[in-house]
């Protein structure tokens, strides 16, 4: 077959199906054992930082990648920052179109040099704009897991 | 060849365990840290990184590489990640040595990592899918199949017995008690290792390294930076490598060939005739106990089928006239794959030293040789040091 031939039935060849059957546990790691924490217990992110190198980890790490000194104070910045970009997402896995289009932005928190990446909620797709300031919406503490989604998403500051 | 002298001048390693809480990165950072300590260094002396992992499918991370960067040091500098299989924590210090021997870095970081415990419920399970979808993955194989057929083979071709393999696994579990990494360092005796329950025969459960997490690094060195660094350089002297089709049916099993090959590239390179008198210390790949055996003959280090006999008679101990696996090796020290090839290069860089504190050989060795062993049991790496 040519390069320049397109293969249409990519069934022709008698094949079979398989896979490769692993799952996985994964760790906080020390770090984020203590960002999950306090997001979970106290509904707010902890960030370390640098102050050699004038950085602000979020989420926190336990060494600066720049200067490899460790990093073991952390601090408590806050849960509201700025959209730094977003992205409006119409179309689910499969290809199918979404019941309604998501806002995913990448949140720049305050006083930090990270961000978080999350979905924005209560802001519409002709709201939503660079610079916007958000604030993060928890789940109620009794729901939270010490996880990612123990945040439902960002949403307007009041 | 043209090619710079280059010493390794530090060395940082984690502690080797079943779980660990840190992530991949955090264990990067500390084996990282503690190797650019060890030799006065900070992250900005270093020209560029190498770490060595392997498979993505242990620590459940597509393009672990990527991920671990900033953990390894890797934050805008040059940076590669190598893979070869089991073989990967020897072939770790020969990539570091390329980029140092060929003038491209002064000083080059070299990091391994493994998170085993991310699969689950058993690294094994990322085995399964290693092997010929066609030919082999029908018939449900796992990786102690094939070191079974080839521990058997070993077994037979030679007249040794399971009594006589087990002693390795009992030397490796002791020699490790004076390892601060160690995870599965203990007194055990022959009929432990028999009466453990059977695998898939001949493998018993104490003739095989645990899964493990863990890390470590070196720091890699130009002749000229090595001697302001340190008054101790440790030479990379040879190197070797040689891989053997994936297709492990097709070749004798009682004989690693490919590491014989590695292990001559190597020799040549360090103009090492005799191996059997020129290496003082060895610390060949030991993730079964005949493994340890099976390299030793590769390597040429005694004549073949007489690894086992060597053993019974102590000619292998720590304070033997050959001490094999002084570290405690992978059956002793754990066996977080890549770290554990690289655990291995330390152990002799240490020895070479002087500085092994409990576990340090008598006899001032000056010449050793650390060698790793994977892929689909086709890869043999090779590393000579000397002082």
């Amino acid at each position: 077959m040519a390069i320049t031939e397109k293969m249409t039935k990519t069934t022709t060849p008698t094949h079979w199906e398989g896979d490769i059957p692993v799952r996985f546990v994964y760790t906080y790691g020390l770090a984020g054992e203590t960002f999950f924490r306090a997001i979970k217990d106290k509904g707010t992110f902890l960030a370390t930082r640098c102050d050699a190198c004038d950085v602000t980890f979020l989420p926190p790490k336990i060494y600066c990648d720049r200067c490899f000194e460790e990093l073991d104070k952390f601090v408590d910045v806050g849960t509201i920052g700025h959209v730094d970009t977003f992205t409006v997402t119409f179309k689910n896995m499969d290809g199918s179109d979404k019941a309604k289009p998501r806002i995913l932005a990448m949140i720049r928190i305050d006083g930090t040099d990270g961000g978080i990446i999350h979905y924005l909620e209560g802001i519409s797709i002709e709201e939503v704009a660079l610079g916007l300031p958000v604030k993060a919406i928890f789940k109620p503490k009794g729901q939270r897991k010490g996880g990612i989604e123990d945040i439902i998403g960002f949403g307007p500051v009041e | 060849m043209g090619m710079r002298k280059v010493a390794i001048v530090g060395a940082g390693i984690t502690k080797f365990v079943r779980r660990a809480q840190e992530t991949g990165k955090e264990l990067s950072w500390q084996a990282s840290k503690m190797a650019l300590d060890s030799c006065g260094i900070t992250l900005d002396d270093v020209d560029m990184v190498t770490l060595g992992t392997a498979p993505d499918a242990f620590d459940g991370v597509h393009m672990k590489g990527e991920y671990l960067a900033d953990g390894a040091g890797a934050h805008r500098k040059p940076y590669m990640r190598h893979y070869v299989g089991g073989g990967t924590g020897v072939f770790s210090p020969i990539h570091g040595w390329m980029h140092v021997a060929s003038g491209m870095a002064d000083i080059c970081l070299v990091v391994a990592e493994e998170k085993m415990s991310s699969c689950h419920p058993h690294p094994q399970g990322a085995f399964l899918t290693i092997f010929d979808h066609t030919t082999e993955q029908p018939l449900k194989p796992t990786l102690i199949w094939i070191f079974a057929l080839e521990m058997n083979r070993y077994m037979q071709t030679y007249g040794i017995s399971k009594a006589d393999i087990a002693r390795v696994s009992v030397k490796n579990k002791h020699n490790a008690l004076d390892h601060p990494s160690a995870q599965v360092a203990e007194e055990i005796t022959v009929e432990d290792v028999l009466a453990s329950e059977t695998l898939c025969w001949p493998v018993n459960r104490l003739d095989i390294s645990p899964a493990s997490d863990g890390a470590a690094a070196v720091v890699l060195a130009s002749e000229r930076v090595a001697r302001r660094l340190t008054d101790k350089p440790i030479w990379i002297d040879g190197v070797g490598m040689s891989i053997d089709s994936a297709y492990w049916a097709t070749r004798d099993l009682s004989y690693p060939r490919y590491v014989e090959t590695a292990a001559r590239m190597a020799y040549d390179m360090a103009g090492i005739k005799e191996p059997a008198k020129e290496i003082h210390i060895a610390e060949p790949y030991d993730p079964f106990d005949y493994k340890e055996l099976h390299h030793m003959e590769g390597l040429m280090l005694c004549p073949r089928g007489e690894a086992a006999r060597l053993t019974a008679e102590g000619y292998t101990a720590r304070d033997g006239n050959l001490p094999i696996c002084p570290s405690g090796g992978a059956l002793g020290v754990g066996n977080p794959i890549a770290a554990t090839g690289l655990m291995k290069v330390i152990e002799i860089f240490l020895q070479l030293r002087g500085e092994a504190g409990k576990r340090q050989v008598p006899g001032k060795p000056t010449c050793g040789l650390a060698q790793a062993w994977g892929d689909l049991m086709q890869m043999g790496t090779v590393i000579v040091l000397r002082s």
